[in-house]
């Protein structure tokens, strides 16, 4: 993709220019980085202080309160990143940005660019003042934590900022706008708390995997924002909404009817199909290594337990029971495959596997693989090709295309997977027959 | 320097523009009547670049919109119904901002917009923000920002809706004065003065569809025509322009 950096420059110079020309609005932001961060430093020495000295709680406080303060400025990027493109929109200065020649990608370039700046100065601003508040004196400075601190704010930052995009670019007023950013600061609110909780049980080292966790989430939601702002999808879908849901139904049952089946569907998916059975040969060598690592004390009563109950049943109900079991994960796998970006279609297979590894490990891989005969002969490769399918899902979600047509994508992949699942069905049946029946130790 | 060739224009279900075709050469004006809902900002967008027709093509100064749409732009200037100004810039630093996008030199920028801001008379205004200015003086920023950079085409959407009677006319001069530097203009209006002092050639559209196109007498000729409705013997573009969508509404009510 073609893109001028003096032009992005540009945007991003214009953009930033409109958001610290408003006194009050800079007034506000500057303040609340500065103020909540004296305040909560403060508190944290006065804890200290009045506490009798810097205990263990004082010093878990005190990180906690970092992740706090600069979580607030962090939250603003959403106001400045939805204000940028949809607030535009609303104001019809978007349309003449979009009349000039500069392209798409220099003015999302730019605007990001703008948003992250400013985001980022606030955030790392409310850092420095908070640790210049807080730790002087206090004979200790946590400086491992703040820098994955300081990295995963960045990486925080940056999917709030691309997730506002993608929701601005699908939002014609501020006001949808705000609802649709709840789906993004309620998630990140929630990552804020799993942060805080690693911190107070001393598992800060894990927070470094929430920073590559973010960066993963921002680079597909920066692709997606930049494959979706196009001047068709902003200009266009102005006039062309109307009737959604007759439209969504048509789509549902041309999608549905279009869908290929059986063996041309295999083909036609085979990439996301090989992956997902790769997982379970991956999912087997986890679950394998697992068993040295979990402790056999709580595994074992675990799977002692599923064996009794197991073998307690008779084979017509655990036949019953066994079908039930593996078509509810598949359609779960369906379902949650568009929020999970298709991380469930790899779960289908690479948890089987996982279990059959950790039996291979407690006993031996012949005795493992020849459990799961011969019902696993048809199971895993439906669950492979679920899996695909879900994984396809997937794919489908995080792909936005300048001419749109996201939900006709996202919809015939479902319409696949409801589609396979007919003749899927029978084949889990015989399984679970097979299971029950024939399986060894049956 | 405009060639548009069967464009169609589609949203969703809705046909927006239809089967239109018209040639613009250098140095001549084209005026789009129409009501509401026509199609003829829809028609202005795909000639600007900024929408891909459905089908159909637009070739500006020779380029394919859809082969090149940056290329289109970079000839098009294009003033929109809605001014679109950023509010908390001073219009001296918005035009600088676009000259610079446009990618006007420092100097000839500087000299450009200080002379449209004395021809448009708001000179005094230059430093003040633009959330501050008169509908009538965001129109005038509108059609200076757009032209600034001396495009090949200019595609104006009720250019002087907002302007007084005598702004109105410093902007019709200035629309001539593109005119006769070589560049090919589009204008939609609902003003029918405008369209008179503006056009040697008129377009009548309806519900995406071009009726038809030509001068005041061509148009007359070709309502009177259609029907042998009476016409007067000097007839004004109001009375040419609804006979002819009157026209047109009597032909789609009339049963195939």
């Amino acid at each position: 993709m073609k893109l001028d950096r003096r032009k992005a420059f540009l945007v991003a110079e214009r953009d930033f220019r409109d958001a610290a020309g408003d006194l009050r609005l800079v007034l506000a932001m500057v303040g609340l980085a500065a103020v909540v961060p004296i305040v909560a430093g403060t508190g944290i020495r006065a804890l200290a202080y009045y506490g009798g000295g810097v205990s263990l709680l004082v010093q878990r406080v005190s990180i906690v309160g970092a992740f706090f303060v600069v979580f607030l400025p962090a939250s603003y990027s959403l106001v400045l990143a939805l204000e940028s493109f949809v607030g535009e929109r609303e104001r019809s200065t978007l349309e003449v940005l979009l009349s000039t020649p500069l392209r798409e990608a220099e003015i999302y370039a730019g605007k990001v660019a703008s948003v992250l700046g400013i985001s980022l100065v606030l955030c790392f601003g409310a850092l420095l003042v908070y640790c210049g508040v807080t730790f002087p004196g206090l004979g200790y400075f946590p400086a491992g934590i703040l820098v994955s601190l300081a990295v995963s704010t960045i990486c925080q930052v940056a999917a709030m900022v691309t997730g506002a995009v993608i929701v601005s670019a699908n939002a014609k007023t501020m006001r949808a706008a705000n609802v649709m950013a709840s789906f993004i600061i309620l998630p990140m609110s929630i990552v804020l708390q799993l942060e805080a909780a690693l911190i107070l049980v001393d598992r800060g080292e894990l927070l470094w995997g929430f920073a590559a966790a973010m960066a993963i989430g921002a680079a597909i939601l920066l692709r997606m924002g930049l494959g979706g702002f196009s001047r068709e999808a902003l200009l266009a879908r102005e006039t062309g909404s109307r009737n959604r849901l007759r439209r969504a139904a048509r789509a549902v049952a041309a999608a549905y009817r279009q869908a290929p089946s059986g063996l041309a569907l295999v083909r036609a998916r085979s990439v996301p199909v090989l992956s997902s059975l790769v997982a379970f040969p991956v999912g087997a060598g986890l679950g394998y290594l697992a068993a040295g690592i979990l402790p056999g004390q709580v595994m074992r009563p675990v799977l002692g337990t599923l064996l009794a109950s197991a073998a307690g049943t008779d084979p017509a109900g655990l036949a019953v029971a066994i079908f039930l079991h593996n078509l509810l994960a598949i359609v779960l796998a369906g379902l949650l495959a568009g929020v999970s970006l298709g991380f469930t279609g790899y779960l289908l297979t690479a948890l089987p596997g996982a279990l059959v590894g950790y039996a291979a490990a407690v006993s031996s891989w012949g005795l493992a693989l020849t459990g799961i005969l011969p019902n696993g002969l048809i199971e895993v490769p439906v669950a492979a090709i679920a899996g695909g399918l879900a994984i396809n899902i997937g794919a489908a979600v995080i792909h936005l295309e300048p001419d749109g047509g996201w939900t006709r994508r996202v919809l015939g992949a479902q319409a696949e997977l409801a589609k396979a699942l007919l003749w899927m069905v029978p084949l889990l049946a015989v399984a679970a027959v097979l299971e029950a029946f024939l399986s060894p130790g049956r | 320097m405009l060639e548009v060739h069967r464009l169609a224009k589609r949203y969703g279900e809705v046909l927006a523009v239809s089967d239109l075709s018209l040639s613009v050469r250098a140095g001549t004006i084209l005026v789009l009547l129409g009501q509401n809902g026509a199609g003829k900002t829809t028609a202005m967008r795909c000639m600007s670049g900024l929408l891909k027709p459905s089908a159909g093509r637009v070739l500006v100064g020779g380029v394919d919109s859809l082969a090149d749409p940056d290329a289109v732009r970079a000839q098009v200037g294009m003033v929109p119904e809605v001014p679109g100004l950023y509010e908390r810039m001073s219009a001296r630093a918005y035009l600088d901002w676009f000259g610079r996008v446009y990618e006007l030199d420092d100097m000839t920028r500087a000299r450009r917009i200080s002379d449209l801001l004395e021809l448009f008379q708001l000179s005094e205004a230059a430093d003040r923000w633009l959330g501050t200015f008169s509908k009538g003086m965001r129109q005038k920023i509108a059609l200076i920002r757009a032209t600034m950079h001396w495009p090949r085409l200019v595609l104006a959407d009720e250019p002087t809706s907002a302007l007084d009677p005598d702004s109105a006319r410093v902007a019709w001069g200035y629309l001539e004065g593109l005119r006769a530097g070589g560049a090919a203009l589009v204008v939609c209006t609902h003003n029918m003065e405008e369209a008179q002092v503006l056009a040697g050639e008129i377009g009548v559209m309806a519900r995406g569809r071009l009726l038809a196109t030509g001068d005041l007498n061509a148009l007359a000729h070709a309502a009177g025509l259609k029907r042998h409705r009476q016409v007067v013997e000097r007839p004004t573009l109001e009375e040419v322009y609804l006979a002819i969508v009157g026209n047109q509404e009597e032909d789609e009510a009339r049963p195939a």
